[in-house]
C-alpha cells in the first residue's frame, strides 16, 4: 500500500463521519490529503509512524489550513508557521489528515461551545464526546484515524477519550513543546495524543515529545524506549486514592473500576489505598488558575491581529471591545470576566495567590504517595458516562465538575492516562492511570497489560 | 449575591468586552455562581510558617543570543501591506477598510 492508498482510505472515511453528521471535522481535503501522501511517498527512509493519517485539533497551528480554535474570532486565520508537533509528525512519516472541532480555545468539557457546532458522541448522538478535544476522540473512535493530537489543559483529552471508548494519554508538563499551541492556560497546557490502543498513543506521543528551543517550558530530557511488553505486575504498587470513589460516583463507572482492580491485584499488583487530601480543592483550584492564565493570554486577540474584526475602526478601545465581545463564545468570555476577577485588585490574594497555594498541596499530595512507594494510581477518569447534550450548558459549575478527577494531574503536572475499561448500558468507561514525573513509559506498560487483559467494548457486570 | 451587575460592566471593561444589556442578568448570575463556587478556597488553611511554601519554578535556561530561522511558511513581506526598507506599512489606525 502506498501513501496515496491511505489518504484515499482516510478521505473517505472523514467523508462517512461527515456523512454521519458527527461535525468532527474542521479544514480537512482530499488534495490536501494527497498532497502529504506525495510527501510521505517521497520520504527516502520511513519514518515510525509512516503513512499513518493523524487528525491535528484545531488549536494546534498548522500553515496549510486554517487555525481557528473552534472560534468565530479566529475565522480565516492562516497561521504563518506550523507547531513543533506538527513538523515531527510529519518528519516522522505521519500525513496530516484533518483539523479537529473542539470546545472554544479549549475551553469547555463537551465540545458544545464550538462557534461551528457541537460534536455528537459516535455511540449516541443525543450525547456528548466529552470535550475540550472532542472532535480528536471522535475520529478515533470511528476508526477515521488511528491517532490524533489533542491538548490537555484541564482533562480535555482524557474525559473525551473516556468519554469515546479510546485511549488519551497527557505527557508530563514540559516533554512536549507547546510551540504552536494555541495558549489557553501556560502553567497547564500540554498537547496530548489519543490512540486506538495505547501502543498507537505511545507511538505518536513518542514522535512528538522532546526538547524545543522555541518553548522555554519544554524540558530537555531523553525520549525513553517503547514499554516493555509486561506479563505480570509482579513488583508493582498501585494506589486507589479514596477520594476518587465518592458515595455518587456512577455505579457503573465504580464496578468497572472495582473490576479493573480486582484483574490488577490477579495479576500481581500490590494494591493499596491513599490519600490525596485536597483532590476536592482540585476543581475550584484550577477554575481559578486556568481563567486567570485564560484571561491574559487572550488578551491577544483584539481585532488589530488577528482573525476578524468588528466594531468601528476609528476607536480602538470599542473596536477592541466590539470584536472581543462578538468574537468569543459564552464559555470563553465567562472565563475572561473570571479571570480577570480573580486577578484584579483587591481579589487577587484572596483567589489567585490563595489558588496557587492550593495549587502545591496539591501536587504535595501526589509527591507524598509517591514517594511512599506507590509506582502508579488508578481511579475513574469521570463520575458520569457521557451525558445527554444540553444538560449542563446552562451550568457552567456542573460542566467545570465533569473534570473532578483529569483535573489534579494537571494542577500537579504529572502523567495521566485514561484507558477503555468496558461499557455501562452502552457507553463507555475510562479509567485513569497517574504516574510520577516523566514516568510515562512505566504508565504505558502497565497500561498495555491492562489493555489486553480487559475487555474495553465489553459491558460491566454490578 | 457576591458579584453585581456593576462589577460585570467593570470587569467587561477591564478585559474590553462588550457585553450587551440582554445579556447582563444571565452573566451576573452565573459569573456569582462561578465566584462561590472557587470561593470555597478560603477554607483551606493557609500552610504554617514552618510548613514549605510552593516549590520554586526550576530556573529558565537561557539560550544563546543568536540568529536561527522562524520557519515560517510565508515570506516576511507577505504580512503586511507594503514593505519599505525592512519595515511594514500599513493604514493609519482609522483608515483601515472597514470589515
Amino acid at each position: 500500500m502506498t501513501a496515496v492508498t491511505a489518504a484515499r482510505a482516510t478521505g473517505q472515511a472523514l467523508e462517512r463521519a461527515e456523512a454521519a453528521g458527527l461535525n468532527a471535522t474542521l479544514a480537512w481535503s482530499n488534495t490536501a490529503l494527497e498532497a502529504e501522501a506525495a510527501r510521505v511517498d517521497s520520504m527516502p527512509v520511513p519514518g515510525p509512524l509512516h503513512r499513518l493519517p493523524v487528525a491535528i485539533k484545531d488549536n494546534i497551528c498548522t500553515a496549510e489550513q486554517p487555525t481557528t480554535c473552534g472560534s468565530k474570532l479566529l475565522e480565516g486565520y492562516h497561521s504563518p508557521y506550523s507547531a513543533t508537533v506538527v513538523d515531527r509528525l510529519r518528519a516522522a512519516g505521519a500525513m496530516v489528515a484533518c483539523k479537529t472541532n473542539l470546545d472554544e480555545f479549549g475551553m469547555g468539557s463537551s465540545t458544545e461551545h464550538s462557534a461551528f457546532g457541537r460534536v455528537k458522541h459516535p455511540l449516541a448522538p443525543e450525547r456528548v464526546p466529552g470535550g475540550s478535544s472532542g472532535g480528536s476522540a471522535v475520529l478515533v473512535a470511528v476508526g477515521a484515524v488511528p491517532m490524533a493530537l489533542g491538548s490537555d489543559t484541564g482533562g480535555s483529552v482524557r474525559q473525551p477519550a473516556a468519554f469515546c471508548g479510546v485511549v488519551g494519554v497527557k505527557p508530563t508538563y514540559g516533554r512536549v513543546s507547546r510551540y504552536g499551541l494555541v495558549a489557553f492556560g501556560s502553567s497547564l497546557d500540554c498537547v496530548s495524543v489519543f490512540g486506538k490502543t495505547v501502543s498507537d498513543a505511545e507511538s505518536l506521543l513518542w514522535a512528538v515529545a522532546g526538547h524545543d528551543w522555541r518553548d522555554a517550558t519544554s524540558v530537555d530530557r531523553p525520549i525513553p524506549d517503547r514499554a516493555p511488553a509486561r506479563t505480570t505486575l509482579e513488583g508493582v504498587t498501585i494506589g486507589v486514592p479514596v477520594e476518587y470513589f465518592p458515595a455518587d460516583l456512577d455505579a457503573g463507572i465504580g464496578a468497572g473500576c472495582q473490576a479493573v482492580i480486582a484483574r490488577m491485584r490477579e495479576l500481581g499488583a500490590r494494591v493499596v489505598q491513599v490519600l490525596l487530601p485536597h483532590t476536592r480543592y482540585a476543581v475550584p483550584t484550577y477554575y481559578i488558575v486556568a481563567p486567570a492564565e485564560a484571561a491574559s493570554n487572550l488578551a491577544r486577540f483584539d481585532g488589530g491581529r488577528y482573525g476578524a474584526r468588528r466594531g468601528p475602526h476609528a476607536d480602538i478601545a470599542a473596536l477592541y471591545q466590539g470584536t472581543r465581545g462578538h468574537g468569543f463564545g459564552a464559555e470563553v468570555r465567562r472565563r475572561i470576566l473570571t479571570g480577570t476577577y480573580v486577578l484584579s485588585a483587591g481579589y487577587a490574594e484572596a483567589y489567585y495567590v490563595k489558588a496557587q497555594s492550593v495549587r502545591a498541596r496539591i501536587a504535595a499530595d501526589f509527591t507524598a504517595v509517591f514517594a511512599g512507594g506507590v509506582d502508579c494510581l488508578f481511579t475513574p477518569t469521570t463520575p458520569t458516562p457521557a451525558f445527554a447534550a444540553g444538560d449542563k450548558i446552562q451550568d457552567p459549575v456542573a460542566m467545570y465538575l465533569a473534570d473532578i478527577f483529569v483535573c489534579p494531574a494537571s494542577l500537579a503536572g504529572i502523567p495521566a492516562l485514561s484507558l477503555p475499561i468496558g461499557r455501562t448500558k452502552g457507553l463507555p468507561i475510562g479509567g485513569q492511570l497517574m504516574a510520577p514525573m516523566f514516568e510515562e513509559a512505566s504508565m504505558l506498560g502497565i497500561a498495555k497489560l491492562l489493555e489486553r487483559s480487559l475487555d474495553g467494548s465489553a459491558e460491566v457486570v454490578r | 449575591m457576591s458579584v453585581s451587575a456593576e462589577a460585570v460592566l467593570r470587569l467587561a471593561q477591564l478585559a474590553e468586552l462588550a457585553v450587551a444589556d440582554a445579556e447582563l442578568p444571565a452573566l451576573t448570575a452565573q459569573l456569582d455562581r462561578i465566584v462561590t463556587f472557587v470561593a470555597q478556597l478560603a477554607t483551606v488553611p493557609n500552610p504554617s510558617e514552618h510548613a514549605a511554601g510552593p516549590p520554586e519554578p526550576a530556573p529558565v535556561a537561557l539560550r544563546p543570543d543568536v540568529v536561527r530561522p522562524a520557519g515560517l511558511a510565508r515570506d516576511i513581506s507577505a504580512f503586511a501591506p507594503e514593505v519599505v526598507d525592512g519595515f511594514f506599512v500599513v493604514p493609519r489606525l482609522g483608515a483601515m477598510d472597514g470589515s
